[in-house]
Protein backbone atom coordinates (compact mmCIF):
# COMPACT_ATOMS: atom_id res chain seq x y z
CA UNK A 1 0.00 0.00 0.00
CA UNK A 2 1.28 3.56 -0.77
CA UNK A 3 -0.66 5.70 1.86
CA UNK A 4 -1.56 2.92 4.53
CA UNK A 5 1.42 0.93 6.95
CA UNK A 6 -0.05 -1.53 9.39
CA UNK A 7 2.66 -2.12 11.64
CA UNK A 8 0.23 -5.68 13.11
CA UNK A 9 -1.34 -8.55 11.30
CA UNK A 10 -2.85 -10.32 14.21
CA UNK A 11 -6.64 -9.36 14.43
CA UNK A 12 -7.96 -9.58 17.69
CA UNK A 13 -10.82 -11.38 16.56
CA UNK A 14 -9.12 -14.43 15.88
CA UNK A 15 -8.27 -14.89 19.20
CA UNK A 16 -12.09 -15.57 20.14
CA UNK A 17 -11.02 -19.08 18.98
CA UNK A 18 -7.97 -20.37 20.30
CA UNK A 19 -7.95 -17.87 23.01
CA UNK A 20 -8.81 -18.21 27.08
CA UNK A 21 -6.58 -21.25 28.45
CA UNK A 22 -6.00 -18.79 31.50
CA UNK A 23 -2.23 -19.52 31.87
CA UNK A 24 -1.06 -16.07 31.31
CA UNK A 25 0.49 -14.02 33.99
CA UNK A 26 -1.95 -12.03 35.96
CA UNK A 27 -1.36 -8.65 35.08
CA UNK A 28 -1.28 -7.46 38.88
CA UNK A 29 1.99 -9.79 39.80
CA UNK A 30 4.11 -8.48 36.65
CA UNK A 31 4.58 -4.72 38.30
CA UNK A 32 1.81 -2.33 38.58
CA UNK A 33 0.01 -3.52 42.10
CA UNK A 34 -1.34 -0.16 41.71
CA UNK A 35 -3.23 0.21 37.92
CA UNK A 36 -4.70 -2.15 35.62
CA UNK A 37 -2.29 -2.69 32.33
CA UNK A 38 -3.63 -5.74 30.49
CA UNK A 39 -2.59 -4.65 26.89
CA UNK A 40 0.91 -5.42 27.16
CA UNK A 41 1.12 -8.99 29.14
CA UNK A 42 2.26 -11.78 27.11
CA UNK A 43 0.13 -14.68 25.43
CA UNK A 44 1.31 -17.96 27.13
CA UNK A 45 0.38 -20.06 23.84
CA UNK A 46 2.86 -17.80 21.87
CA UNK B 1 -14.90 2.05 15.82
CA UNK B 2 -11.33 3.43 15.29
CA UNK B 3 -9.59 6.20 16.50
CA UNK B 4 -7.05 8.13 15.15
CA UNK B 5 -4.55 10.64 16.48
CA UNK B 6 -0.90 12.47 15.64
CA UNK B 7 1.52 12.05 17.87
CA UNK B 8 5.22 13.06 17.24
CA UNK B 9 4.02 13.87 14.10
CA UNK B 10 3.27 10.70 12.83
CA UNK B 11 -0.27 10.12 11.91
CA UNK B 12 -2.00 6.94 13.22
CA UNK B 13 -5.33 5.13 12.88
CA UNK B 14 -6.36 1.90 15.74
CA UNK B 15 -8.90 -0.19 14.60
CA UNK B 16 -10.62 -0.74 18.05
CA UNK B 17 -12.05 -4.39 17.60
CA UNK B 18 -9.45 -5.86 15.53
CA UNK B 19 -6.89 -4.06 17.20
CA UNK B 20 -4.79 -3.39 14.07
CA UNK B 21 -2.55 -0.37 14.15
CA UNK B 22 -2.31 1.94 10.83
CA UNK B 23 0.27 4.52 10.14
CA UNK B 24 -1.05 6.69 7.49
CA UNK B 25 -0.05 9.36 5.21
CA UNK B 26 -1.99 13.03 5.93
CA UNK B 27 -4.16 12.44 2.95
CA UNK B 28 -5.70 8.91 4.06
CA UNK B 29 -5.36 10.74 7.98
CA UNK B 30 -8.03 13.26 6.22
CA UNK B 31 -9.70 10.79 4.57
CA UNK B 32 -10.66 8.42 6.94
CA UNK B 33 -12.19 10.78 9.01
CA UNK B 34 -14.65 11.50 6.40
CA UNK B 35 -14.93 7.53 6.29
CA UNK B 36 -16.09 7.40 10.07
CA UNK B 37 -18.29 10.02 9.73
CA UNK B 38 -20.35 8.04 7.36
CA UNK B 39 -19.26 10.46 4.11
CA UNK B 40 -19.22 8.86 0.61
CA UNK B 41 -16.25 9.08 -1.37
CA UNK B 42 -17.51 11.97 -3.77
CA UNK B 43 -18.47 13.84 -0.47
CA UNK B 44 -15.00 13.14 0.78
CA UNK B 45 -13.25 14.42 -2.53
CA UNK B 46 -15.30 17.12 -2.84
CA UNK B 47 -14.40 18.17 0.57
CA UNK B 48 -10.42 17.55 0.28
CA UNK B 49 -9.97 19.11 -3.44
CA UNK B 50 -8.50 21.89 -2.24
CA UNK B 51 -5.67 20.11 -0.89
CA UNK B 52 -5.59 17.02 -3.16
CA UNK B 53 -6.50 15.72 -6.45
CA UNK B 54 -9.39 13.11 -6.97
CA UNK B 55 -7.04 10.10 -8.16
CA UNK B 56 -4.94 10.34 -5.22
CA UNK B 57 -8.19 10.96 -2.97
CA UNK B 58 -9.98 7.95 -4.49
CA UNK B 59 -6.55 5.44 -4.43
CA UNK B 60 -6.39 6.47 -0.64
CA UNK B 61 -10.20 5.46 -0.53
CA UNK B 62 -9.60 2.40 -1.86
CA UNK B 63 -6.71 1.05 0.43
CA UNK B 64 -8.94 1.86 2.78
CA UNK B 65 -11.62 -0.63 1.29
CA UNK B 66 -9.18 -3.10 1.03
CA UNK B 67 -8.63 -2.88 4.77
CA UNK B 68 -11.98 -2.82 5.77
CA UNK B 69 -12.80 -6.29 3.50
CA UNK B 70 -9.15 -7.93 5.08
CA UNK B 71 -10.97 -7.10 8.55
CA UNK B 72 -8.78 -4.70 9.57
CA UNK B 73 -10.63 -1.31 9.48
CA UNK B 74 -13.97 -0.36 10.90
CA UNK B 75 -14.53 -4.03 12.45
CA UNK B 76 -17.66 -4.63 14.46
CA UNK B 77 -17.37 -5.53 17.71
CA UNK B 78 -17.85 -9.40 17.85
CA UNK B 79 -17.05 -9.63 21.79
CA UNK B 80 -20.02 -8.09 23.29
CA UNK B 81 -22.72 -10.94 22.03
CA UNK B 82 -20.56 -13.27 23.99
CA UNK B 83 -19.92 -11.77 27.02
CA UNK B 84 -22.72 -12.42 28.71
CA UNK B 85 -21.31 -16.74 28.07
CA UNK B 86 -18.16 -15.22 28.99
CA UNK B 87 -19.17 -14.03 32.33
CA UNK B 88 -20.64 -17.09 33.47
CA UNK B 89 -17.83 -18.82 33.17
CA UNK B 90 -16.37 -21.17 35.97
CA UNK B 91 -13.36 -19.53 36.88
CA UNK B 92 -10.64 -20.60 39.21
CA UNK B 93 -7.76 -19.19 41.36
CA UNK B 94 -4.74 -19.14 39.77
CA UNK B 95 -2.81 -16.22 41.46
CA UNK B 96 -2.10 -14.92 45.37
CA UNK B 97 -0.83 -11.94 46.28
CA UNK B 98 0.66 -12.83 50.44
CA UNK B 99 0.94 -10.89 52.68
CA UNK B 100 4.02 -11.99 54.49
CA UNK B 101 4.08 -9.13 56.80
CA UNK B 102 1.53 -6.33 57.74
CA UNK B 103 4.59 -4.51 58.61
CA UNK B 104 7.18 -2.09 57.50
CA UNK B 105 10.50 -0.52 57.66
CA UNK B 106 9.86 2.45 55.78
CA UNK B 107 7.23 5.11 56.43
CA UNK B 108 6.01 5.95 52.83
CA UNK B 109 3.86 9.01 52.83
CA UNK B 110 1.69 7.53 49.91
CA UNK B 111 1.56 4.27 51.00
CA UNK B 112 -2.33 2.37 50.91
CA UNK B 113 -1.49 0.14 52.86
CA UNK B 114 -0.68 2.08 55.67
CA UNK B 115 3.03 1.88 56.37
CA UNK B 116 1.78 -1.48 56.33
CA UNK B 117 -0.68 -1.79 58.51
CA UNK B 118 -3.69 -1.79 56.11
CA UNK B 119 -5.89 -0.04 58.71
CA UNK B 120 -5.62 -2.67 60.69
CA UNK B 121 -2.60 -4.68 63.38
CA UNK B 122 0.69 -5.32 62.99
CA UNK B 123 1.37 -8.91 61.85
CA UNK B 124 3.54 -11.14 60.31
CA UNK B 125 1.92 -14.50 58.18
CA UNK B 126 2.76 -17.86 59.87
CA UNK B 127 4.25 -20.72 57.87
CA UNK B 128 0.94 -21.85 58.82
CA UNK B 129 -1.25 -19.94 57.34
CA UNK B 130 0.98 -19.53 54.45
CA UNK B 131 0.88 -23.29 53.76
CA UNK B 132 -2.89 -23.58 53.62
CA UNK B 133 -3.01 -20.47 51.51
CA UNK B 134 -1.05 -22.21 48.82
CA UNK B 135 -3.04 -25.64 49.45
CA UNK B 136 -6.18 -23.47 48.87
CA UNK B 137 -4.77 -21.96 45.69
CA UNK B 138 -3.75 -25.75 44.59
CA UNK B 139 -7.35 -27.06 45.39
CA UNK B 140 -9.13 -24.36 44.10
CA UNK B 141 -6.85 -23.61 40.71
CA UNK B 142 -8.51 -26.50 38.43
CA UNK B 143 -6.53 -27.64 35.57
CA UNK B 144 -4.31 -24.22 35.29
CA UNK B 145 -0.70 -25.27 35.42
CA UNK B 146 0.87 -21.94 35.99
CA UNK B 147 0.03 -20.61 39.50
CA UNK B 148 1.65 -17.44 40.98
CA UNK B 149 2.15 -16.33 44.11
CA UNK B 150 3.92 -12.92 44.96
CA UNK B 151 5.29 -12.18 48.28
CA UNK B 152 4.13 -9.04 49.69
CA UNK B 153 3.68 -6.73 52.27
CA UNK B 154 4.31 -4.52 54.11
CA UNK B 155 7.88 -5.77 53.59
CA UNK B 156 7.93 -9.60 52.98
CA UNK B 157 11.81 -9.12 54.18
CA UNK B 158 10.48 -8.80 57.60
CA UNK B 159 9.30 -12.46 57.68
CA UNK B 160 11.88 -13.97 55.52
CA UNK B 161 12.35 -17.04 56.78
CA UNK B 162 8.64 -17.63 56.42
CA UNK B 163 8.89 -16.75 52.60
CA UNK B 164 11.62 -19.46 52.02
CA UNK B 165 10.10 -22.20 53.92
CA UNK B 166 7.30 -21.36 51.83
CA UNK B 167 8.95 -21.79 48.35
CA UNK B 168 10.47 -25.20 49.59
CA UNK B 169 6.92 -26.15 50.33
CA UNK B 170 5.27 -24.74 47.01
CA UNK B 171 8.06 -26.68 45.19
CA UNK B 172 7.53 -29.87 47.18
CA UNK B 173 3.82 -29.88 46.40
CA UNK B 174 4.29 -29.48 42.43
CA UNK B 175 4.92 -32.75 41.09
CA UNK B 176 2.54 -34.29 42.85
CA UNK B 177 -0.35 -31.82 41.39
CA UNK B 178 0.80 -31.57 38.32
CA UNK B 179 1.66 -27.30 39.62
CA UNK B 180 4.18 -24.72 38.34
CA UNK B 181 4.84 -22.34 40.69
CA UNK B 182 6.08 -18.72 39.89
CA UNK B 183 6.86 -16.79 42.75
CA UNK B 184 7.65 -13.06 43.33
CA UNK B 185 9.12 -10.82 45.45
CA UNK B 186 8.13 -6.96 46.09
CA UNK B 187 10.59 -5.46 48.60
CA UNK B 188 11.61 -1.65 49.46
CA UNK B 189 15.21 -3.28 49.53
CA UNK B 190 16.00 -2.34 53.08
CA UNK B 191 16.86 -5.72 54.10
CA UNK B 192 18.25 -6.30 50.95
CA UNK B 193 21.32 -8.46 51.38
CA UNK B 194 23.02 -11.29 49.21
CA UNK B 195 21.65 -14.59 50.61
CA UNK B 196 18.35 -12.31 49.59
CA UNK B 197 18.79 -12.00 46.28
CA UNK B 198 20.57 -14.94 45.42
CA UNK B 199 17.37 -16.94 47.23
CA UNK B 200 15.33 -14.82 44.52
CA UNK B 201 17.39 -15.33 41.37
CA UNK B 202 17.15 -19.46 42.11
CA UNK B 203 13.25 -18.64 43.02
CA UNK B 204 11.45 -16.05 41.88
CA UNK B 205 10.46 -15.37 38.31
CA UNK B 206 10.05 -11.64 38.93
CA UNK B 207 11.17 -9.17 41.58
CA UNK B 208 9.66 -5.77 41.97
CA UNK B 209 11.70 -3.25 43.91
CA UNK B 210 10.31 -0.27 45.04
CA UNK B 211 12.18 2.83 44.24
CA UNK B 212 10.67 6.68 43.08
CA UNK B 213 13.46 7.47 40.89
CA UNK B 214 15.88 10.67 41.94
CA UNK B 215 17.19 10.74 44.83
CA UNK B 216 15.25 13.58 46.31
CA UNK B 217 11.99 12.40 45.10
CA UNK B 218 12.44 9.21 46.37
CA UNK B 219 13.29 10.81 49.96
CA UNK B 220 11.15 12.73 50.19
CA UNK B 221 7.98 10.10 49.53
CA UNK B 222 10.02 7.31 50.81
CA UNK B 223 11.54 7.93 54.12
CA UNK B 224 12.61 5.41 56.86
CA UNK B 225 10.22 6.27 60.19
CA UNK B 226 12.46 8.95 61.87
CA UNK B 227 12.10 10.73 58.41
CA UNK B 228 15.35 9.76 57.13
CA UNK B 229 15.45 9.08 53.36
CA UNK B 230 15.90 5.27 52.30
CA UNK B 231 17.62 5.95 48.96
CA UNK B 232 21.52 5.58 49.58
CA UNK B 233 20.87 2.23 51.15
CA UNK B 234 18.85 0.66 48.96
CA UNK B 235 20.20 1.75 45.32
CA UNK B 236 23.66 0.04 45.37
CA UNK B 237 21.51 -3.02 46.04
CA UNK B 238 19.00 -2.47 43.99
CA UNK B 239 21.87 -2.01 41.15
CA UNK B 240 23.30 -4.87 42.19
CA UNK B 241 19.91 -7.23 42.25
CA UNK B 242 19.17 -6.11 38.59
CA UNK B 243 22.65 -6.79 37.11
CA UNK B 244 22.76 -10.23 39.24
CA UNK B 245 19.32 -11.07 37.20
CA UNK B 246 20.68 -10.05 33.79
CA UNK B 247 18.70 -6.85 33.40
CA UNK B 248 15.94 -8.86 33.22
CA UNK B 249 12.81 -10.09 35.23
CA UNK B 250 12.58 -7.87 37.22
CA UNK B 251 11.39 -3.69 37.72
CA UNK B 252 12.32 -0.98 39.55
CA UNK B 253 8.68 0.01 40.09
CA UNK B 254 8.17 3.75 41.66
CA UNK B 255 5.30 5.69 42.45
CA UNK B 256 4.97 9.39 41.28
CA UNK B 257 2.21 12.18 42.85
CA UNK B 258 1.67 15.65 42.66
CA UNK B 259 4.81 16.61 44.28
CA UNK B 260 7.19 15.17 41.12
CA UNK B 261 4.69 15.62 37.92
CA UNK B 262 7.87 16.16 36.07
CA UNK B 263 8.21 12.30 36.61
CA UNK B 264 9.85 11.53 32.90
CA UNK B 265 13.26 12.90 34.73
CA UNK B 266 12.80 10.10 37.42
CA UNK B 267 12.27 6.95 34.79
CA UNK B 268 15.33 8.61 33.11
CA UNK B 269 17.49 8.81 36.05
CA UNK B 270 16.52 5.05 36.47
CA UNK B 271 17.57 4.43 33.19
CA UNK B 272 21.02 6.22 33.88
CA UNK B 273 21.94 4.31 36.47
CA UNK B 274 21.65 1.27 34.09
CA UNK B 275 17.90 -0.15 34.89
CA UNK B 276 16.78 -1.31 31.78
CA UNK B 277 13.20 -2.28 32.87
CA UNK B 278 11.50 0.39 34.82
CA UNK B 279 8.23 1.31 35.73
CA UNK B 280 6.81 5.03 37.30
CA UNK B 281 3.08 5.01 37.66
CA UNK B 282 0.84 7.73 39.45
CA UNK B 283 -0.04 7.77 43.04
CA UNK B 284 -3.42 6.65 43.78
CA UNK B 285 -4.43 8.34 46.36
CA UNK B 286 -7.83 10.11 48.00
CA UNK B 287 -8.91 13.20 46.43
CA UNK B 288 -7.93 15.06 49.55
CA UNK B 289 -4.43 14.08 49.85
CA UNK B 290 -1.65 16.89 49.36
CA UNK B 291 -0.08 14.16 46.69
CA UNK B 292 -2.89 13.00 45.32
CA UNK B 293 -3.10 13.77 41.34
CA UNK B 294 -5.35 16.32 40.62
CA UNK B 295 -7.40 17.36 37.35
CA UNK B 296 -5.50 19.94 36.57
CA UNK B 297 -2.20 17.81 36.36
CA UNK B 298 -3.30 15.69 33.78
CA UNK B 299 -1.77 17.88 30.84
CA UNK B 300 1.21 18.48 32.57
CA UNK B 301 1.69 14.54 32.80
CA UNK B 302 0.66 13.98 29.55
CA UNK B 303 3.21 15.95 27.92
CA UNK B 304 5.63 14.25 30.45
CA UNK B 305 4.08 10.93 28.85
CA UNK B 306 5.79 12.77 25.13
CA UNK B 307 8.42 13.58 26.20
CA UNK B 308 9.76 10.16 28.05
CA UNK B 309 8.92 8.59 24.56
CA UNK B 310 10.76 10.99 22.71
CA UNK B 311 13.57 10.36 24.89
CA UNK B 312 12.68 6.37 24.40
CA UNK B 313 12.83 6.13 20.79
CA UNK B 314 16.15 7.92 20.33
CA UNK B 315 17.70 5.94 23.26
CA UNK B 316 16.69 2.90 21.43
CA UNK B 317 17.99 3.88 17.91
CA UNK B 318 21.04 4.83 19.94
CA UNK B 319 21.25 1.01 21.10
CA UNK B 320 20.57 2.46 24.96
CA UNK B 321 16.65 1.31 25.06
CA UNK B 322 14.77 0.45 28.48
CA UNK B 323 11.63 -0.88 28.97
CA UNK B 324 9.06 1.72 30.33
CA UNK B 325 6.36 -0.66 31.66
CA UNK B 326 3.53 1.44 30.47
CA UNK B 327 4.43 1.64 27.16
CA UNK B 328 4.94 -2.01 26.92
CA UNK B 329 2.60 -3.02 24.13
CA UNK B 330 2.44 -6.41 22.08
CA UNK B 331 1.87 -6.37 18.53
CA UNK B 332 2.57 -9.27 17.35
CA UNK B 333 1.06 -11.20 20.57
CA UNK B 334 -0.35 -10.00 23.06
CA UNK B 335 -2.94 -11.29 24.88
CA UNK B 336 -5.94 -12.93 23.60
CA UNK B 337 -9.48 -11.21 23.88
CA UNK B 338 -10.48 -13.15 27.06
CA UNK B 339 -7.68 -11.80 29.08
CA UNK B 340 -8.71 -8.57 27.75
CA UNK B 341 -12.43 -8.62 28.84
CA UNK B 342 -11.38 -10.36 32.33
CA UNK B 343 -8.72 -7.96 32.99
CA UNK B 344 -6.29 -8.21 36.47
CA UNK B 345 -8.59 -11.05 37.18
CA UNK B 346 -9.23 -9.37 40.97
CA UNK B 347 -11.46 -11.24 43.05
CA UNK B 348 -11.80 -14.26 40.59
CA UNK B 349 -8.63 -15.29 39.92
CA UNK B 350 -6.29 -13.43 41.37
CA UNK B 351 -6.59 -12.74 45.36
CA UNK B 352 -5.03 -11.67 48.31
CA UNK B 353 -4.29 -13.26 51.66
CA UNK B 354 -3.89 -11.13 55.20
CA UNK B 355 -1.00 -12.38 57.49
CA UNK B 356 -3.98 -14.54 59.39
CA UNK B 357 -5.47 -15.99 56.52
CA UNK B 358 -8.38 -13.93 55.08
CA UNK B 359 -9.15 -13.86 51.62
CA UNK B 360 -9.57 -10.53 49.80
CA UNK B 361 -10.11 -9.49 45.99
CA UNK B 362 -6.77 -8.08 46.16
CA UNK B 363 -4.25 -6.45 47.91
CA UNK B 364 -6.27 -2.66 47.19
CA UNK B 365 -9.17 -4.24 49.09
CA UNK B 366 -7.51 -4.87 52.04
CA UNK B 367 -8.46 -4.20 55.52
CA UNK B 368 -11.92 -3.41 53.73
CA UNK B 369 -14.40 -5.45 55.35
CA UNK B 370 -16.96 -5.45 52.93
CA UNK B 371 -14.71 -7.23 50.74
CA UNK B 372 -13.68 -10.14 52.99
CA UNK B 373 -14.56 -12.95 50.78
CA UNK B 374 -13.40 -15.76 53.31
CA UNK B 375 -10.18 -16.98 54.89
CA UNK B 376 -7.94 -19.84 53.91
CA UNK B 377 -9.44 -22.54 56.18
CA UNK B 378 -13.12 -22.10 54.95
CA UNK B 379 -11.74 -21.04 51.04
CA UNK B 380 -14.05 -18.68 49.41
CA UNK B 381 -17.28 -17.80 51.79
CA UNK B 382 -18.87 -14.95 50.11
CA UNK B 383 -19.33 -16.13 46.33
CA UNK B 384 -21.59 -13.21 45.68
CA UNK B 385 -18.76 -10.82 46.16
CA UNK B 386 -17.04 -12.83 43.68
CA UNK B 387 -19.88 -12.60 40.80
CA UNK B 388 -19.85 -9.06 41.13
CA UNK B 389 -16.32 -8.89 40.30
CA UNK B 390 -16.62 -11.35 37.47
CA UNK B 391 -19.61 -9.62 35.81
CA UNK B 392 -17.10 -6.17 35.65
CA UNK B 393 -15.62 -5.87 32.23
CA UNK B 394 -15.09 -3.39 29.92
CA UNK B 395 -18.99 -4.22 28.52
CA UNK B 396 -20.17 -3.31 32.01
CA UNK B 397 -19.41 0.03 32.39
CA UNK B 398 -20.48 2.52 30.68
CA UNK B 399 -18.01 4.77 29.78
CA UNK B 400 -15.68 2.18 28.46
CA UNK B 401 -18.34 1.16 26.05
CA UNK B 402 -16.87 4.48 23.93
CA UNK B 403 -13.38 4.19 24.70
CA UNK B 404 -10.39 2.95 22.11
CA UNK B 405 -8.24 2.11 24.75
CA UNK B 406 -11.06 -0.60 26.01
CA UNK B 407 -8.78 -3.75 25.42
CA UNK B 408 -5.91 -2.28 26.60
CA UNK B 409 -6.75 -1.67 30.42
CA UNK B 410 -9.71 -4.16 29.99
CA UNK B 411 -12.01 -1.51 32.67
CA UNK B 412 -8.87 -0.52 35.15
CA UNK B 413 -8.35 -1.30 37.85
CA UNK B 414 -11.24 -2.67 40.08
CA UNK B 415 -9.89 -1.04 43.63
CA UNK B 416 -9.58 2.46 41.97
CA UNK B 417 -12.85 2.56 40.50
CA UNK B 418 -14.41 1.66 44.01
CA UNK B 419 -12.43 4.11 45.75
CA UNK B 420 -12.74 7.18 43.74
CA UNK B 421 -17.17 6.08 42.71
CA UNK B 422 -18.35 3.71 45.03
CA UNK B 423 -18.65 0.92 42.76
CA UNK B 424 -16.03 -1.22 40.74
CA UNK B 425 -18.06 -0.90 37.72
CA UNK B 426 -17.49 2.70 37.40
CA UNK B 427 -14.28 4.45 35.81
CA UNK B 428 -11.43 6.39 37.21
CA UNK B 429 -11.21 9.35 35.09
CA UNK B 430 -8.47 10.58 35.47
CA UNK B 431 -6.45 7.37 35.73
CA UNK B 432 -8.67 6.71 31.96
CA UNK B 433 -7.35 10.16 30.57
CA UNK B 434 -3.79 8.50 31.59
CA UNK B 435 -4.26 5.29 30.22
CA UNK B 436 -5.30 6.80 26.69
CA UNK B 437 -2.05 8.93 26.49
CA UNK B 438 0.13 5.95 27.92
CA UNK B 439 -1.53 3.64 24.85
CA UNK B 440 -1.15 6.35 22.51
CA UNK B 441 2.56 6.85 23.18
CA UNK B 442 2.84 3.31 23.33
CA UNK B 443 1.73 3.04 19.52
CA UNK B 444 3.48 5.84 18.60
CA UNK B 445 6.70 4.72 19.31
CA UNK B 446 5.98 1.12 17.99
CA UNK B 447 5.12 3.28 14.65
CA UNK B 448 8.09 5.44 15.15
CA UNK B 449 10.38 2.36 15.30
CA UNK B 450 9.07 0.53 12.66
CA UNK B 451 9.97 3.55 10.42
CA UNK B 452 13.11 2.41 10.39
Amino acid sequence: MKHIKTLNTKSLQNTVKKGGCGECQTSCQSACKTSCTVGNQTCEQK
Amino acid sequence: MIHQYINNDIPIVLDVNSGSVHVVDQLVYDAIARMDEGKSLDETIDELKSTYGPDEIREAWEECQTLKEQGMLFTEDVYEKAIEHFTDRPTVVKALCLHIAHDCNLACRYCFAEEGEYHGRRALMSFEVGKKALDFLIANSGSRRNLEVDFFGGEPTMNWQVVKDLVAYGRSQEEAHNKKFRFTLTTNGVLLNDEIMEFANKECANVVMSVDGRKEVHDFMRPFRNGKGSYDLIMPKFKKFADSRNQTNYYVRGTFTHYNLDFAKDVLSLADMGFKQISIEPVVAPPEADYAIREEDVPIICEQYDLLAKEMIRREKEGNGFNFFHFMIDLTGGPCVYKRLSGCGSGTEYLAVTPWGDLYPCHQFVGNEKFLLGNVDEGVVRTDIVDTFKHCNVYAKEDCKKCFSRFYCSGGCAANAYNFTGSINGAYEIGCKLQRKRIECALMIKAALAEE
